[in-house]
């Protein structure tokens, strides 16, 4: 088992002592002949806010995919919560997927159902049953925390796209995961929404004390959110640091991304 | 197609390594090859449903919602053009018959039609274009905006909830559907019988019932059973395994269609083999 002790500081200006929540060693993915992933290392504290920046196409996603389980990595090692998921059984696999929520680009929300069928699946398809009251409470609750309490009987095509991705996020939330992973969550919108989403990380972060990887191409929402950043150039990690560090890089290119 | 290689290779551990390099050998652009890799992927496909069909958890409700959509949602249409079949079938058949003075058989020669071939092979076509068409589509959507994605991220098995239930209940409700529009049809043909003539409710249906027999109704009923199994497995697995891009919806809900309606002939021309083979 994998602990490494270490402080960071969040964003609401606390310090967290904590564990390393995910590691990656030499992490390689590939599909057929295309080498996406080569050599990631990396780690995340928990309590922190990872961002992973890099051009398109770099494997961001597919390296988030591969922590939740979407996808199986091809060589390396990936351990969640110190455990490395190679020696787990399925079963226990699946009890650690469960501490971890993804928040999709497009939202991913089910079209054949309303709001709150949506809220109401994840918590359906718990191991542990909730009671029809219990259910409506945390509907209600996770409604409020996304201020979305009104569109509670709507279809998701009456949504925009901020509300989508904010109810995206409350149906993640809802089952309070102990990780969240974000992919590209301000994509495809106005700044100004794109702002709410990120303090909207931010409030998780503080209320839900999650430990979160965050995707992004958005400058602003990695300025915001990051209490780390990570460059990630031909499938290995190219550059570490803190925002405000990485902006200052020696390295052109990676300054290219802050400029 | 590539996805569902991937997945039944990824369970077997030490396979693994080679799934790059046999996909991409594989992967061929020939005609033959495509079809070959084509039928070789809807077989694990349907190798995968016979598993998982038997493993719980069961879904339910969604196997009952499913069934009022796939089923009940058909209704109407099938009515309509089992009625209009029956009734053309009908007024079409009628000069020929009377020209050998054997108009009075026109009855049971309708009703023989219909509950043989017509009725089922008709409405599974139906079938194939309303709900083989609907799901290849609506699966292929989900796949597109990660529905499903989210769904095994919400620790449910996705082609449990969505293949699953909905290849059961494309079976199930294709053989009901059946029956109703043969009555339908049937019922059709008495109209169109009392257009020229006037015939009572009681003798026309009593005169189909009495020469109707066993081996017209079973092997009938039992091929639409397959009809249903096959047009929900593969407009299942045309929309799972669409590729990423709204021109693989629309790619996913056209092959659906074309492939099932194909499978309902080829279907048909076995069932039809087998039963003359047994009858003889």
């Amino acid at each position: 088992m994998t602990t490494e002790t270490s402080t960071i500081e969040t964003k609401d200006d606390t310090k967290q002592t904590g564990l390393v929540v995910v590691e990656m060693q030499h992490l390689k993915k590939s599909f057929g002949d295309k080498e996406v992933l080569l050599d990631i290392n990396l780690v995340m504290n928990k309590g922190e806010n990872l961002v992973i920046l890099g051009k398109s196409g770099t494997g961001k996603s597919v390296l988030i995919k591969c922590i939740v389980g979407l996808m199986e990595i091809d060589d390396g090692k990936l351990l969640l919560f110190g455990q490395d998921i190679s020696e787990l059984k399925a079963k226990e696999l699946t009890e650690l997927h469960r501490k971890i929520g993804f928040l999709f680009q497009s939202g991913a929300l089910y079209d054949s159902m309303t709001v709150r069928e949506n809220l109401e699946f994840p918590l359906r398809r718990q191991v542990t049953k909730v009671s029809k009251k219990e259910m409506d409470e945390l509907v209600k609750e996770a409604l409020e925390n996304v201020g979305l309490s009104d569109t509670i009987d709507m279809t998701p095509s009456e949504l925009s796209g901020g509300m989508r991705k904010r109810l995206g996020l409350a149906r993640t939330l809802i089952l309070k995961p102990e990780i969240m992973l974000y992919d590209e969550p301000s994509t495809g919108l106005d700044p100004i929404t794109s702002k709410e989403i990120s303090n909207l990380i931010l409030e998780v972060q503080k209320n839900y004390h999650t430990s979160s990887i965050i995707i992004t191409h958005d400058r602003e929402c990695a300025k915001l959110t990051a209490n780390r950043v990570i460059v990630i150039k031909d499938g290995v990690c190219a550059a570490e640091g803190s925002y405000a560090e990485l902006e200052k890089s020696d390295d052109p290119w990676v300054r290219s991304f802050f400029e | 197609m590539e996805k569902i290689i991937l997945e039944h290779f990824q369970n077997k551990k030490q396979e693994a390594e080679i799934i790059p390099k046999s996909v991409s050998v594989i992967i061929s652009n020939t005609v033959v090859d495509k079809f070959f890799l084509e039928v070789y992927s809807l077989t694990i496909f349907t190798a995968r449903f016979f598993r998982e069909v038997v493993k719980p958890p069961y879904e339910f409700n969604e196997l009952m919602k499913q069934s009022f959509l796939i089923g009940y949602k058909s209704l109407s249409l099938v009515a309509v053009t089992s009625f209009i079949i029956g009734l053309v079938l009908t007024v079409q058949s009628r000069p020929t018959l009377a020209k050998f003075g054997a108009e009075s058989l026109l009855p049971v020669m309708v009703a023989i039609s219909i509950i043989r071939e017509i009725g089922p092979v008709i409405t599974a076509l139906i079938f194939a274009g309303k709900v083989g068409s609907g799901i290849g589509a609506e699966l292929a959507s989900m796949n597109v905006t990660e529905q499903i994605d989210a769904m095994q991220v919400s620790h449910t098995n996705p082609f449990k909830y969505l293949v699953v239930t909905r290849v059961l209940s494309a079976t199930i409700m294709l053989p009901v559907l059946v029956v109703f529009s043969d009555a339908v049809g049937l019922f059709g043909s008495y109209i169109a019988v009392n257009l020229k003539g006037n015939v009572s409710y009681y003798l026309f249906f009593s005169q189909i019932f009495q020469s109707l027999e066993f081996k017209d109704l079973f092997p009938a009923l039992i091929k639409t059973f397959f009809f249903g199994f096959a047009i929900g497995l593969i407009g299942c697995y045309k929309g799972y395994n669409s590729n990423k891009g709204t021109e693989g919806v629309g790619k996913a809900a056209n092959s659906a269609v074309v492939f099932a309606s194909l499978m309902v002939f080829i279907i048909d021309m076995i069932a039809v083999q087998i039963t003359s083979l047994i009858q003889n």
